[in-house]
Protein backbone atom coordinates (compact mmCIF):
# COMPACT_ATOMS: atom_id res chain seq x y z
CA UNK A 1 0.00 0.00 0.00
CA UNK A 2 1.88 2.98 -1.27
CA UNK A 3 0.98 6.36 0.14
CA UNK A 4 0.49 8.77 -2.74
CA UNK A 5 1.89 12.18 -1.96
CA UNK A 6 0.66 15.26 -3.78
CA UNK A 7 4.02 17.03 -3.98
CA UNK A 8 6.03 14.21 -5.56
CA UNK A 9 4.85 14.66 -9.11
CA UNK A 10 5.31 17.95 -11.06
CA UNK A 11 1.57 17.90 -11.75
CA UNK A 12 0.98 18.20 -8.00
CA UNK A 13 3.09 21.35 -7.94
CA UNK A 14 0.99 22.57 -10.84
CA UNK A 15 -2.13 22.05 -8.73
CA UNK A 16 -0.52 24.05 -5.89
CA UNK A 17 0.21 26.91 -8.30
CA UNK A 18 -3.41 26.82 -9.47
CA UNK A 19 -4.69 26.99 -5.85
CA UNK A 20 -2.43 29.98 -5.10
CA UNK A 21 -3.55 31.86 -8.23
CA UNK A 22 -7.19 31.15 -7.38
CA UNK A 23 -6.67 32.63 -3.91
CA UNK A 24 -5.07 35.72 -5.46
CA UNK A 25 -7.98 36.00 -7.91
CA UNK A 26 -10.53 36.07 -5.11
CA UNK A 27 -9.49 39.71 -4.63
CA UNK A 28 -11.22 40.45 -7.96
CA UNK A 29 -14.34 38.60 -6.81
CA UNK A 30 -14.56 40.31 -3.43
CA UNK A 31 -13.60 43.89 -4.36
CA UNK A 32 -14.48 44.04 -8.06
CA UNK A 33 -15.78 47.50 -9.00
CA UNK A 34 -18.68 46.24 -11.12
CA UNK A 35 -20.80 43.09 -11.40
CA UNK A 36 -19.06 41.95 -14.60
CA UNK A 37 -15.66 41.90 -12.87
CA UNK A 38 -17.00 39.54 -10.23
CA UNK A 39 -18.48 37.25 -12.88
CA UNK A 40 -15.16 37.14 -14.75
CA UNK A 41 -13.37 36.19 -11.54
CA UNK A 42 -15.90 33.48 -10.70
CA UNK A 43 -15.62 31.93 -14.18
CA UNK A 44 -11.83 31.84 -14.05
CA UNK A 45 -11.78 30.31 -10.56
CA UNK A 46 -14.25 27.60 -11.65
CA UNK A 47 -12.12 26.68 -14.68
CA UNK A 48 -9.07 26.41 -12.45
CA UNK A 49 -11.08 24.15 -10.13
CA UNK A 50 -11.90 21.87 -13.10
CA UNK A 51 -8.18 21.52 -13.84
CA UNK A 52 -7.41 20.86 -10.15
CA UNK A 53 -10.02 18.05 -10.13
CA UNK A 54 -8.48 16.50 -13.25
CA UNK A 55 -4.98 16.65 -11.71
CA UNK A 56 -6.26 15.01 -8.49
CA UNK A 57 -7.84 12.24 -10.52
CA UNK A 58 -4.58 11.73 -12.39
CA UNK A 59 -2.40 11.61 -9.26
CA UNK A 60 -4.65 9.45 -7.07
CA UNK A 61 -5.55 7.19 -10.06
CA UNK A 62 -9.24 7.63 -9.20
CA UNK A 63 -10.70 8.45 -12.55
CA UNK A 64 -14.23 9.32 -11.44
CA UNK A 65 -12.86 12.80 -10.71
CA UNK A 66 -12.90 13.35 -14.47
CA UNK A 67 -16.67 12.89 -14.56
CA UNK A 68 -16.96 15.38 -11.68
CA UNK A 69 -14.81 17.82 -13.67
CA UNK A 70 -17.02 17.50 -16.77
CA UNK A 71 -20.17 18.10 -14.69
CA UNK A 72 -18.62 21.15 -12.99
CA UNK A 73 -17.62 22.56 -16.40
CA UNK A 74 -21.18 22.23 -17.70
CA UNK A 75 -22.60 23.87 -14.54
CA UNK A 76 -20.08 26.69 -15.08
CA UNK A 77 -21.32 27.15 -18.66
CA UNK A 78 -24.99 27.28 -17.70
CA UNK A 79 -24.32 29.59 -14.75
CA UNK A 80 -22.25 31.98 -16.86
CA UNK A 81 -24.92 32.17 -19.56
CA UNK A 82 -27.66 32.79 -16.99
CA UNK A 83 -25.63 35.56 -15.32
CA UNK A 84 -24.95 37.14 -18.73
CA UNK A 85 -28.66 37.13 -19.57
CA UNK A 86 -29.37 38.66 -16.15
CA UNK A 87 -26.87 41.44 -16.86
CA UNK A 88 -28.52 42.13 -20.22
CA UNK A 89 -31.90 42.57 -18.57
CA UNK A 90 -30.90 44.48 -15.44
CA UNK A 91 -30.24 48.13 -16.06
CA UNK B 1 9.49 14.92 -21.51
CA UNK B 2 7.02 16.68 -23.81
CA UNK B 3 4.29 16.54 -21.16
CA UNK B 4 6.39 18.50 -18.68
CA UNK B 5 7.05 21.17 -21.32
CA UNK B 6 3.29 21.39 -21.98
CA UNK B 7 2.64 21.59 -18.21
CA UNK B 8 5.16 24.42 -17.82
CA UNK B 9 3.58 26.31 -20.74
CA UNK B 10 0.09 25.90 -19.28
CA UNK B 11 1.13 27.01 -15.80
CA UNK B 12 2.91 30.10 -17.14
CA UNK B 13 -0.18 31.01 -19.19
CA UNK B 14 -2.30 30.62 -16.02
CA UNK B 15 0.03 32.86 -13.95
CA UNK B 16 0.18 35.62 -16.58
CA UNK B 17 -3.59 35.44 -17.08
CA UNK B 18 -4.03 35.97 -13.34
CA UNK B 19 -1.70 38.97 -13.47
CA UNK B 20 -3.73 40.35 -16.37
CA UNK B 21 -7.03 39.97 -14.53
CA UNK B 22 -5.59 41.75 -11.50
CA UNK B 23 -3.85 44.60 -13.30
CA UNK B 24 -5.85 45.52 -16.42
CA UNK B 25 -7.96 48.68 -16.19
CA UNK B 26 -11.27 47.60 -17.74
CA UNK B 27 -13.82 44.79 -17.79
CA UNK B 28 -13.22 43.94 -21.44
CA UNK B 29 -9.43 43.81 -21.21
CA UNK B 30 -9.77 41.68 -18.07
CA UNK B 31 -12.11 39.39 -20.01
CA UNK B 32 -9.49 39.10 -22.76
CA UNK B 33 -6.87 38.02 -20.22
CA UNK B 34 -9.32 35.62 -18.55
CA UNK B 35 -10.19 33.91 -21.83
CA UNK B 36 -6.52 33.45 -22.75
CA UNK B 37 -5.84 32.10 -19.26
CA UNK B 38 -8.74 29.66 -19.23
CA UNK B 39 -8.62 28.25 -22.72
CA UNK B 40 -4.90 28.12 -23.46
CA UNK B 41 -3.66 27.12 -20.03
CA UNK B 42 -6.39 24.59 -19.33
CA UNK B 43 -6.07 22.88 -22.72
CA UNK B 44 -2.27 22.69 -22.42
CA UNK B 45 -2.45 21.13 -18.94
CA UNK B 46 -5.16 18.65 -20.00
CA UNK B 47 -3.21 17.51 -23.09
CA UNK B 48 -0.14 17.08 -20.85
CA UNK B 49 -2.24 14.93 -18.47
CA UNK B 50 -3.55 12.85 -21.38
CA UNK B 51 0.00 12.20 -22.59
CA UNK B 52 1.40 11.42 -19.13
CA UNK B 53 -1.46 9.17 -18.00
CA UNK B 54 -0.75 5.42 -17.87
CA UNK B 55 -4.38 4.37 -17.85
CA UNK B 56 -6.35 2.80 -20.67
CA UNK B 57 -7.22 4.54 -23.90
CA UNK B 58 -10.72 5.38 -22.68
CA UNK B 59 -9.36 7.47 -19.79
CA UNK B 60 -7.00 9.35 -22.13
CA UNK B 61 -9.95 10.00 -24.42
CA UNK B 62 -11.85 11.38 -21.44
CA UNK B 63 -9.08 13.94 -20.78
CA UNK B 64 -9.24 14.96 -24.44
CA UNK B 65 -13.05 15.26 -24.27
CA UNK B 66 -12.62 17.59 -21.28
CA UNK B 67 -10.16 19.73 -23.28
CA UNK B 68 -12.56 19.82 -26.25
CA UNK B 69 -15.47 20.88 -24.03
CA UNK B 70 -13.35 23.67 -22.54
CA UNK B 71 -12.49 24.86 -26.06
CA UNK B 72 -16.20 24.88 -26.92
CA UNK B 73 -17.71 26.36 -23.76
CA UNK B 74 -15.24 28.94 -22.46
CA UNK B 75 -15.14 31.41 -25.41
CA UNK B 76 -18.94 31.19 -25.66
CA UNK B 77 -19.41 32.19 -22.01
CA UNK B 78 -16.82 34.99 -22.35
CA UNK B 79 -18.62 36.36 -25.41
CA UNK B 80 -21.95 36.30 -23.57
CA UNK B 81 -20.45 38.08 -20.55
CA UNK B 82 -18.93 40.80 -22.76
CA UNK B 83 -22.27 41.37 -24.52
CA UNK B 84 -24.15 41.39 -21.22
CA UNK B 85 -21.68 43.85 -19.68
CA UNK B 86 -22.11 46.23 -22.64
CA UNK B 87 -25.90 46.02 -22.38
CA UNK B 88 -25.59 46.53 -18.59
CA UNK B 89 -24.12 49.97 -19.24
CA UNK B 90 -20.38 49.56 -18.64
CA UNK B 91 -18.52 51.68 -21.17
CA UNK B 92 -15.06 50.51 -22.33
CA UNK B 93 -12.14 52.87 -21.68
CA UNK B 94 -11.04 53.09 -25.30
CA UNK B 95 -10.72 55.87 -27.86
CA UNK B 96 -12.66 54.16 -30.64
CA UNK B 97 -15.77 52.16 -29.71
CA UNK B 98 -16.79 50.35 -32.89
CA UNK B 99 -19.50 48.30 -31.19
CA UNK B 100 -21.37 51.53 -30.45
CA UNK B 101 -21.14 52.50 -34.14
CA UNK B 102 -22.88 49.31 -35.21
CA UNK B 103 -25.42 49.24 -32.37
CA UNK B 104 -26.60 52.76 -31.61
Amino acid sequence: MVEENLLVSPFGWGAVVLVITSLVLSYRVLFGPTLADRIVGINTITTKTVIILAIFGFIAKEYFFLDLAIVLLMVNAVGGLILAKYMEGAK
Amino acid sequence: MIEYLLLLLGESIMIFGTLGILRFPDVYTRLHAATKCDTGGAMNILIALAIASEASLLIKLKFLVLAFLIALINPMVSHAIARGAYKYGIKPKVVVDMYAWDNP
